[in-house]
């Protein structure tokens, strides 16, 4: 166990830093125009291009812009100069929503998608098992932005059954907090519900007939205690790690199209905005954090899934 | 949204790496004479009235978009850009009117005075234009790319495969937000070849590169087991280069995994286009597209929703018709397909032991 | 340890380290609010400087002009009562000699900074010099009128040789180049503003210095937010006509102007800037159920397109015509969300000398426009398919006016392509003369009551290599020696020449050098809290912050 969490670390280790290589090259070493014009921004004079060249050392080799880059975002001065703050010290102000929302969304899906998963797998062909694969074919194919101004719309406008976006912190108000947080769960969960009680349902319908299933059943268990101690447990084991995935993408990502509808003002909507503004530090920060979220907890999920299946560490 | 990438192309990703055989036996063990895989994959299809029907839906919206200058010129009588009825389809204070459900202005009107039904149309074109071009980068390059991976093992497949890694670990959205600011502030410039910032090619040059990963990684994977197959060692005997072998015989034998996955790529890369352009990191304005109607709409929900939906609708349509089509391939060409037909028996025996031999599906 | 477990387990840990990185950050990001405000106002664009001595925007402008008092300022009065000027630091009004060309006036005794420390006759040099170093947009004001400031912005002078200061006597006294009619606006400037000397020649907008007023800027968070707070020392030395404040402000920034209605109407912020433009979606909700606490005050302030008289095709009469006919006004008034009111003369309603006559050429700016006439101009011309870049800022509705306007240059004829600049870099890229733009959006906002403010932009000696104000590069002799003549004329006499200005204004429009199509109103529109009745919008600068009391 001890080598596979080591090897997995290593691994992990390497893919960072070549990610912060290929986010260094995409921003700054594109072969096009001057990159500090990028950094600087659109609303930059020559004068704050130059000094922006000379700051992140772009008349310097490329592996000291390198060096110079990763420096700036490790202490945490980046500074966006278009609109003249610290980058970090703006995403960490703005983390709350962004955590409130993914961990809230994450919560959400996997409890459904678990429950309608084995519902469907043990009501095969029925309506349930109809129902589901519409909703995830309807989840799969609608971008979350559109839903959450559909749910904000009718049922935040229209109904006004719920408030029309915003966020509460939860220390301010706890109740205000969940009120305003319920549609945009709704809409990052939707999306995740369809496709994960699918997949549950799948996996869960595979592993009917496997040997382990039939030895259970000769031993005169019921199907039910077929069910849930042994296929369920194992069948949930690919879904925690695919849940993993997700959640790390959800903060990496999606909540970027979610904030910015529901006016949330986290980093994703921060990151929204500086995309409009094209202002590049911030991107470049966030898309870096973003991915290395995604790494380090594909790295904690993959050890976790080792931990719980000592088959997988084999096979490493 | 298409950050979640499809789970099905992971289980098509486990499928394809433990299927020791491709979709086809080549030995055609027990399918009629006469008749190749793919006229099996056919009637399998052709039964599925669902997948047709839905696959019939994206033609559709694909033919309606392509007949855009069309619809301008002769029913709506007005272009894309064109303002000059502004007056009559703005209310007092700028509110854009809502759908007349007439030639002028079907759809109704959006903030700058112009017919929606006309936009929705160009844009249509646009998004899908960016799609099927993104698509096709995908496709073609991470077919090469993973076949020969597969194929030349060794150092080469060392360096590709780290290549595949790094670009699958870094999520989709965020690097295409990444490359799509990037590219959009400069443009592109390698040698002869210049792309200017507001190029249509920038955001489908993005997405195509985003989606390598997806499907070369299968590949990959797919090519690993058929090298060690009989005919591959055969056309080695008979002196064929690896060239010819690659294209010759490995390539056919990988056309339904690319099939299946054409469907797969262009759904989640229409929807990234929307993300992308929503942000601002995609089609640029004045190219009308699905993604960057949604985000003008959104600015204005609660006075004109149809700004909102019209665009979301259609694009939510084209895209469940493409997964709904493209699940109906990979059922025709899957034999997992097979599994779902017998777990259905040992369901159901308890019950109805007639309904047994229905291939429920799903 | 059984399989369950170990799975619950696993689960629990993911989720309470989840849960505790929330509670963290949360706590982090509670940490940052700032205290309890009095009276929140909300803006849309956050200023673009805090810095009396670089602000150029309302929203700057309106946070400095009772933070930063120079030797005059304006009276804190509704309408046009609000554009006379009075003394503020100065004791008195100046004594006018040497033809207009001497000014002289006495500082105040006893004034103090919002530090506490001294004020000196001498902190007025500073400030213009500082004014001047550091580029503030008008600074022309000051490089054009007085003697040596020029000097002093190339660098050949350390000083401003024009104006002499004696600290023990308090008497300052300022030479200009020539008269000028309007200098005691130019006074009167949130920029003439006093700072100690010894301040700092760079942006201090984060940490703004100590000034003379009843408010002091503090606590700025750049882009997100500031507080006016009550200046404790101003109470002592209360300037008669300058109120002391009486309530604390807190000024947010917020995403988007939906945002923004959405707050003041829900009570949840109390004043909405009057730079922005309310969303039109909730209009209709605020006129039927707010109407107590809203209104609109036209606003002395154009809207129009530039068309670049030296190059193709505007240098053509006929094609001037032709757009000026072909532009539908009451499209752009609606786009604006109703708050633009159409009209074709440069000079504003509001504006001595504003005609009231009919437009040239049968335009109705009420009406619908002649695009066939347009048409047949533009044929008339030969011009037909040139090519139009048309300049664009990227903000709503600003981006939607040149959306029209290209599509309107596109019905007639020509071949018009948008060219969208980022917003704060807009003005300087327009007014950069090799560029020689072809046309563009452009908007004038009254600096002070007087006429010669606006002909600044048709004045040929605004056409600079940088930063220039004359963007169509118009230079019509019959313009300037007006101009010449009219600029000399004190604004204590202006009424008696409103008929030379109205002629001139109307030679203007025939010439179409300029598109005009509109002059924009400001919304007043505030919470319940807020007494509607006492409140004052400054023409140029906004809300008066010490106008603002709460009800009951």
């Amino acid at each position: 166990m001890i080598r596979f969490v080591l090897r997995r670390l290593l691994s992990c280790i390497a893919l960072l830093l070549a990610i912060s290589i290929l986010t260094f090259l995409i921003f700054e070493a594109m072969p096009n125009s001057n990159p500090a014009l990028r950094l600087a921004g659109r609303t930059a004079t020559q004068v704050q291009i130059d000094a922006v060249e000379r700051e992140w050392g772009f008349n310097k080799p490329i592996y000291v812009q390198y060096y110079r880059t990763m420096e700036k975002i490790f202490t945490g001065s980046v500074i966006s100069y278009t609109q003249g703050i610290n980058v970090e010290s703006q995403i960490v102000s703005d983390l709350p929503p962004t955590l409130s929302l993914a961990i809230g969304a994450g919560i959400i899906w996997f409890f459904f998608g678990v429950v309608f998963g084995v519902l469907a797998a043990v009501r095969a062909g029925r309506w349930l098992d109809r129902a589901l694969t519409v909703l995830s074919l309807i989840g799969v194919s609608t971008p979350v932005f559109f839903l959450g101004a559909m749910l904000s719309f009718y049922l935040g406008f229209k109904a006004g059954l719920f408030p029309n976006g915003d966020y509460v912190n939860i220390t301010t108000n706890p109740v205000q907090w969940l009120y305003h947080m319920i549609l945009p769960w709704c809409a990052l969960s939707a999306v995740f519900i369809g496709v994960y009680s699918r997949v549950l349902r799948s996996t869960i319908l595979d592993m009917v007939n496997d040997d382990f299933v039939r030895t259970a059943r000769a031993k005169g268990l019921t199907e039910r205690q077929v069910m849930v101690r042994h296929i369920l447990r194992n069948s949930l084991i690919p879904i925690v790690s695919l849940w993993g995935l997700d959640f790390a993408s959800v903060i990496g990502g999606g909540a970027i199209l979610t904030e910015s509808v529901f006016n949330l003002q986290g980093v994703g909507e921060y990151a929204a905005q500086s995309i409009q503004l094209l202002d590049v530090p911030p991107v470049l920060v966030i898309t870096m954090f973003g991915a290395f979220f995604v790494v380090l907890l594909g790295a904690v999920v993959d050890i976790v899934h080792a931990w719980l299946d000592p088959r997988v560490r084999l096979s490493a | 949204m298409a950050t979640p990438i499809n789970p099905l192309e992971r289980l098509d990703e486990q499928a394809v790496a433990g299927a020791a055989d491709p979709p086809f036996a080549a030995e055609g063990a027990d399918l009629p004479p006469g008749l190749g895989p793919y006229k099996i994959a056919w009637r399998r299809l052709r039964h599925n009235y669902v997948a047709l029907g839905f696959g019939g839906l994206f033609l559709l919206i694909l033919a309606m978009c392509l007949l855009a200058p069309v619809y301008a010129a002769d029913i709506a009588h007005i272009g894309p850009n064109d303002e000059s009825q502004a007056f009559n389809a703005l209310g007092p204070t700028g509110i854009p009117i809502g759908p007349t459900w007439h030639a002028h202005f079907f759809l109704g009107a959006d903030t700058n005075g112009r017919d929606v039904a006309v936009r929705l149309l160009y844009g249509g074109r646009t998004s899908l234009f960016v799609g099927a071009v993104a698509t096709l980068i995908t496709m073609v390059v991470a077919t090469v790319l993973g076949t020969i991976a597969g194929y030349a093992r060794g150092a080469i497949d060392g360096l590709l495969s780290r290549f595949f890694e790094l670009l699958w670990a870094y999520p989709a959205l965020l690097l295409g937000i990444a490359l799509g600011v990037s590219l959009q502030l400069g443009g592109l410039n390698v040698g002869l070849f210049t792309l200017h910032g507001s190029s249509l090619m920038v955001p489908a040059l993005v997405i195509g590169v985003v989606y390598i990963p997806y499907v070369a990684k299968p590949i990959r994977a797919q090519v690993l087991t058929l090298r060690e197959r009989e005919f591959v060692d055969a056309a080695r005997q008979q002196g064929l280069g690896p060239v010819r072998i690659m294209v010759g015989e490995i390539l056919p034998n990988l056309s339904s995994t690319i099939i299946v996955f054409i469907p797969l790529i262009l759904a989640n890369a229409i929807l990234l286009e929307a993300g992308l352009s929503y942000l601002g990191a995609g089609v640029q304005p004045p190219n009308p597209s699905w993604g960057t109607m949604i985000s003008d709409g959104i600015r204005l929900i609660p006075a004109a929703i149809h700004l909102t939906i019209v665009p979301g609708v259609m694009l939510v349509l084209a895209v469940l018709g493409i997964n709904v089509f493209g699940d109906g391939l990979r059922d025709a060409l899957d034999p997992r397909a097979q599994v779902k037909v017998r777990f259905a028996k040992v369901r159901r025996s308890k019950a109805a032991p007639a309904a047994a031999a229905e291939d429920t599906g799903r | 340890m059984p399989k369950s477990l170990r799975v619950l387990l696993g689960a629990t840990v993911v989720v309470a380290l989840g849960a505790a990185a929330t509670l963290w950050a949360t706590a982090a990001g509670a940490a940052h609010t700032a205290t309890a405000p009095t009276v929140t106002i909300v803006y849309g664009t956050a200023p673009d400087y805090l810095d009396p001595q670089k602000t150029y925007t309302t929203q700057g402008g309106e946070a400095t002009w009772v933070s930063y008092l120079g030797l005059y300022t304006y009276a804190h009065k509704t309408g046009t009562a609000g554009g006379i000027v009075i003394p503020a630091l100065a004791s008195g009004l100046p004594t006018v000699s040497n033809g207009g060309k001497t000014y002289t006036m006495t500082l105040r005794k006893s004034l103090v900074y919002s530090n506490g420390k001294p004020v000196q006759a001498t902190d007025f040099a500073y400030s213009i010099e500082r004014a001047i170093k550091l580029t503030w947009g008008g600074d022309s004001f000051y490089t054009g009128n007085i003697v040596g400031a020029l000097a002093y912005s190339k660098g050949t002078a350390t000083s401003i040789s024009g104006i002499v200061a004696n600290n023990a006597t308090g008497q300052i006294t300022i030479h200009l180049l020539g008269p000028y009619g309007a200098f005691l606006n130019v006074l009167a400037f949130p920029s003439s503003g006093f700072v100690p000397t010894g301040t700092a020649m760079t942006n201090l907008s984060n940490t703004p210095p100590p000034g003379v007023g009843p408010y002091m800027i503090t606590n700025v968070v750049p882009n997100k937010s500031w507080v006016g707070a009550v200046n404790p020392y101003y109470a002592k030395e209360a300037i008669a006509g300058i109120p002391v404040a009486s309530v604390t402000i807190d000024a947010k920034v917020e995403s988007n102007t939906a945002t923004e209605t959405e707050d003041v109407l829900s009570n949840t912020a109390d004043l909405f800037d009057t730079g922005d433009s309310l969303t039109p979606s909730l209009l209709a909700q605020i006129k039927s159920t707010a109407a107590s606490r809203y209104s609109t005050i036209p606003v002395v302030q154009n809207f129009y397109f530039f068309l670049n008289t030296k190059e193709k095709p505007f240098n053509s009469q006929l094609v001037r015509e032709a757009v000026d006919l072909a532009i539908d006004r009451r499209v752009l008034s609606k786009l604006s969300g109703g708050t633009i009111v159409p009209g074709c003369f440069f000079l504003p309603p509001g504006m001595v000398g504003h005609p009231t006559g009919a437009c040239p050429y049968g335009i109705n700016p009420d009406g619908a426009p002649n695009v066939a006439k347009a048409k047949a101009l533009i044929k008339q011309s030969g011009d037909l398919g040139t090519a139009v870049t048309v300049y664009s800022q990227e903000r709503v509705p600003r981006t939607q006016y040149c959306a029209y306007w290209a599509s309107v240059l596109n019905e007639i004829g020509l071949k018009a392509t948008i060219k969208p600049v980022a917003d704060a870099l807009y003005f300087p890229t327009i007014g950069t003369l090799k560029l020689h733009p072809q046309t563009g959006f452009a908007d004038w906002d009254e600096d002070f009551p007087n006429p010669a403010d606006f002909y600044l932009l048709l004045d040929k000696n605004s056409i600079q290599p940088t930063n220039g104000l004359n963007y169509g590069e118009v230079n019509d002799p019959k313009i300037q020696n007006a101009i010449t003549k009219l600029d000399a004329i004190p604004s204590s006499q202006l009424n008696q020449y409103a008929g030379d200005w109205t002629a001139l204004d109307e030679y203007t429009a025939t010439k179409a050098y300029d598109i005009v199509f509109g002059y924009q109103t400001w919304p007043e529109f505030t919470s319940t809290r807020i007494n509607f009745k006492d409140l004052i919008v400054q023409p140029s600068y906004g809300w008066d912050w010490t106008s603002i009391h709460l009800n009951g």
